[in-house]
């Protein structure tokens, strides 16, 4: 699926999926702490040693609650993931050929120099995979179940500036104006065979740019004008009207944070020995 | 840049988003202060943010290192706004990009932020202003300072993953593994990045004289054709 097309989908799924009425709160601190514990854990790892545990336990609890839970759909889960993972293969590779120190694995000699894999580069690149992957999860959760509207008034309640709420629901806004935009116009050129030469294709592309530019430039003096006609007076009003946390539910998720941070200090030494 | 969600073991993530903190929190006192002042800007500010998203979306996997080579259009949102502000733009452009297009993370935002939205507009700005001091053609200005601000963040990103995965206890070789890597995808994306953004500058200058005059950005009187689109 390509880029638009997903986050549109994203957008969607934090609307419509099973616990959309449930309150941000809940969603947000729970995926929250459970993201800053996991990757926090990688405070014990220690080179030679893979340490999976707690990213294994989170990256199963976040999933399962994503998909039971929630009830968003399997494949877009799996779209979601899917670049993030195959860009983390490549990276870890990267780390686990030529990172680390210490103990050699294997030394392949090259004809200028000494190619040395090394069990700490091996530990540190599966160390971050388990990481990563935990962490995702989490974020994940958050942003399949909870729409940034909700997100935006949850920061708003914490206090965040009321001008850095505004921009970010403008920002939000103008991103979707934008790409409906752009994708227009470039069929539009296609139609008037703007890839007819290399040179000709390079201006169309500096043209739809500066013209998106000036367009939503002026969408948004427009937007502005519409604001103030509705008695906009330097302050966005939303309405304000999730659902209030549930007491047990927070008390589950401190109470589930607790066993997780048990987790990590219980297996602080424990891991698979390379 | 843009360095994974979890891709930073602690503590690194930690120093990050604690060296990250401060600036953050003036940018966003800044931008307090100019929506007050001229609540007709807010627009302006929104789109630049919706344009970083877009053009920073258009990212070359560079194959390796938890992060990825693409334009980051915080050079320009600099030259236009300063550093300060773009600072506090960069924040909620990571911030929906982590959460929309899982490219950056919450972790992560320190270090991301520092180095795309922090280092990189902060050196843009810089050559923006000297070349503006020294009398140099705006054009010129422009290419400079947001092609410098693209690789500067992509310096700071090297940076940023040498510390955290030293090779061989060395952070040095550890960093010019890792910009070794960007540079052969991110020199040329740095020209482009140059040459859209005069041509934006060009563009703005030419429709939308009235606007950048008023942040202090043109002295020069523009054409009688202001605010008059048809592109």
């Amino acid at each position: 699926m390509s880029h638009p097309d997903l986050y549109a989908e994203v957008d969607k799924s934090a609307y419509t999926n099973a616990l959309a009425k449930s309150s941000p709160v809940t969603k947000t601190f729970f995926a929250l702490s459970a993201l800053l514990i996991s990757v926090s854990a990688s405070y014990f790892d220690m080179p030679g040693v893979i340490s999976f545990i707690v990213p294994v336990v989170v990256f199963t609890i976040c999933t399962s609650l994503t998909l039971g839970l929630a009830k968003v759909k399997a494949h877009l889960y799996l779209d979601l993931f899917t670049y993030p993972i195959l860009m983390l293969i490549l990276s870890c590779i990267f780390i686990a050929l030529f990172f680390g120190s210490g103990t050699p694995v294997i030394e392949i000699p090259l004809h200028w120099a000494t190619w040395t894999i090394f069990k700490s580069g091996i530990s540190m690149s599966v160390n971050t995979f388990f990481r990563v992957a935990g962490a995702l999860s989490c974020l994940f959760f958050l942003v399949l179940t909870t729409s940034i509207t909700d997100l935006c008034v949850l920061l708003r309640r914490i206090r965040i500036p009321q001008a850095m709420v505004e921009m970010s629901m403008l920002i939000y806004r103008y991103i979707f104006l934008f790409l409906e935009i752009s994708a227009k116009m470039s069929l539009a050129q296609k139609l008037r065979l703007k890839r007819s030469g290399w040179l000709s294709s390079i201006r169309s592309l500096a043209m739809l740019t500066g013209s998106l530019f000036i367009r939503t430039l002026d969408q948004g003096e427009r937007t502005l004008v519409a604001m103030n006609a509705r008695g906009y007076d330097g302050e966005m009003h939303i309405l304000d009207d999730f659902p209030s946390a549930r007491k047990t539910a927070l008390v589950g998720i401190v109470l589930f944070d607790v066993l997780l941070i048990a987790l990590v200090l219980l297996t602080k030494t424990s891991g698979v020995v390379l | 840049m843009h360095i994974m969600e979890g891709f930073l073991p602690s503590p690194w993530w930690q120093i990050w988003w604690i060296i990250s903190l401060p600036i953050m929190i003036y940018g966003i006192y800044k931008v307090t202060k100019l929506t007050k002042k001229m609540p007709e800007i807010k627009p302006l500010l929104a789109l630049v943010g919706a344009f970083v998203f877009v053009i920073s979306a258009l990212k070359l996997p560079s194959l390796v290192a938890g992060s990825s080579s693409h334009p980051t259009g915080t050079g320009f949102a600099a030259v236009l706004f300063g550093p300060a502000i773009t600072g506090a733009i960069s924040v909620i452009v990571l911030v929906f990009q982590a959460l929309l297009l899982a490219h950056g993370g919450i972790t992560t935002l320190g270090a991301n932020l520092f180095s795309m939205g922090i280092a990189g507009p902060a050196i843009g700005f810089f050559i923006w202003w000297a070349f503006k001091k020294a009398r140099i053609n705006p054009a010129i200005g422009v290419f400079a300072a947001t092609a410098m601000a693209d690789l500067m963040t992509y310096i700071i990103t090297a940076f940023q993953l040498g510390l955290a995965f030293p090779d061989n206890g060395s952070v040095f070789t550890a960093f010019a593994k890792f910009f070794g890597i960007y540079a052969t995808t991110q020199i040329p994306l740095a020209i482009a990045e140059g040459l859209l953004a005069v041509l934006l500058f060009s563009f703005l200058t030419k429709y939308k004289g009235s606007i950048l005059q008023k942040l202090g950005i043109l002295k020069i009187p523009t054409s009688n054709k202001t605010d008059e689109v048809n592109p």
